[in-house]
């Protein structure tokens, strides 16, 4: 994040994938928590980190901004574990802020 | 004292813009809806707005990002439409654009400078370059100038929509 120019951490990228199918999975499996993570970036501002982990999650300043140290010193942060559905929500939620989040199984 | 060009002003933001703001403000966007309505999977920019969901599993990767798709990309579109709306509804004070932000507009506003960011950013491959060795000469200096000078309006903009969000507020 700006304003230290820090080496990010590569998430591997892909281009969007616009075409839909039909679901074909229809078995139910029960599913433990999945985590969100915030990957540090060259481009996106402290202050505009904390934002919107305020806005998205609506934690305190306090949660957000060591959230976003995490992020700035580690190069990512765990900012939430939660149902897969959750997940996907805050994903695109911060995915539209132009931040780079991922979800995966929590272990 | 100066007053600051974007500040609180009743339940919204004012923002007083210089022209050479205002004209970024009014060309930058166009290159992100260019990439929008046709995206082409070689520009880094794309792959930045439309980043991987779930790097370990391609196929829960893939049913993400169908779920996703449609309201990241319709959002950032309906951003990029109301900035335009908002710029064209200005007025000029004392040689400035002066545009009143209103309810969700400082936040929409907020976005689409991010998102120009990034696209500039990716495109200049800013993850590659060391900011500390670039001096005025750099070829990516220009550029680099403008998302800070962006960068710079999001600041004042934050000030004024959520002080506790900026470290000296």
């Amino acid at each position: 994040m700006l304003p230290l120019p820090a080496p990010r951490a590569s998430t591997p990228a892909t281009v969007p994938v616009r075409e839909r199918e039909a679901d074909t999975s229809d078995e139910v499996i029960p599913e433990g928590p999945w985590d969100v993570i915030v990957w540090d970036d060259p481009v996106n501002l402290m202050s505009y980190v904390v934002y919107v982990f305020r806005k998205v999650f609506g934690y305190s300043e306090p949660v957000a901004r060591k959230l976003m140290l995490d992020v700035h010193h580690k190069g990512k942060a765990l900012v939430a574990s939660e149902p897969r559905e959750m997940a996907e929500l805050h994903v695109r939620q911060l995915h539209s802020h132009g931040l780079q989040a991922t979800m995966q199984r929590a272990h | 004292m100066a007053r600051t060009r974007i500040r609180p002003e009743g339940d919204g933001v004012r923002m007083e813009l210089e022209d050479f703001e205002a004209e970024l403000l009014r060309s930058l966007p166009a290159g992100v809806r260019a990439l929008l309505e046709d995206p082409d999977p070689e520009d880094p920019a794309v792959a930045r707005l439309f980043p991987t969901c779930v790097p370990d599993d391609d196929t829960v990767d893939t049913e993400v990002r169908r779920l996703i798709f449609d309201d990241l990309l319709s959002e950032r579109l309906e951003a990029l439409d109301a900035l335009a709306a908002i710029l064209d509804r200005g007025s000029s004070h004392r040689g400035r654009l002066r545009v009143d932000l209103v309810d969700d507009e400082p936040a929409l506003v907020l976005g689409v400078l991010n998102d120009v960011r990034l696209t500039l950013g990716a495109r200049l491959g800013i993850d590659r370059l060391d900011r500390d060795e670039i001096d005025v000469d750099h070829p990516a200096a220009p550029t680099l100038a403008v998302i800070d000078h962006l960068a710079w309006i999001q600041e004042q903009l934050l000030r004024a929509i959520d002080p506790t969000s900026v470290d000296d507020a």
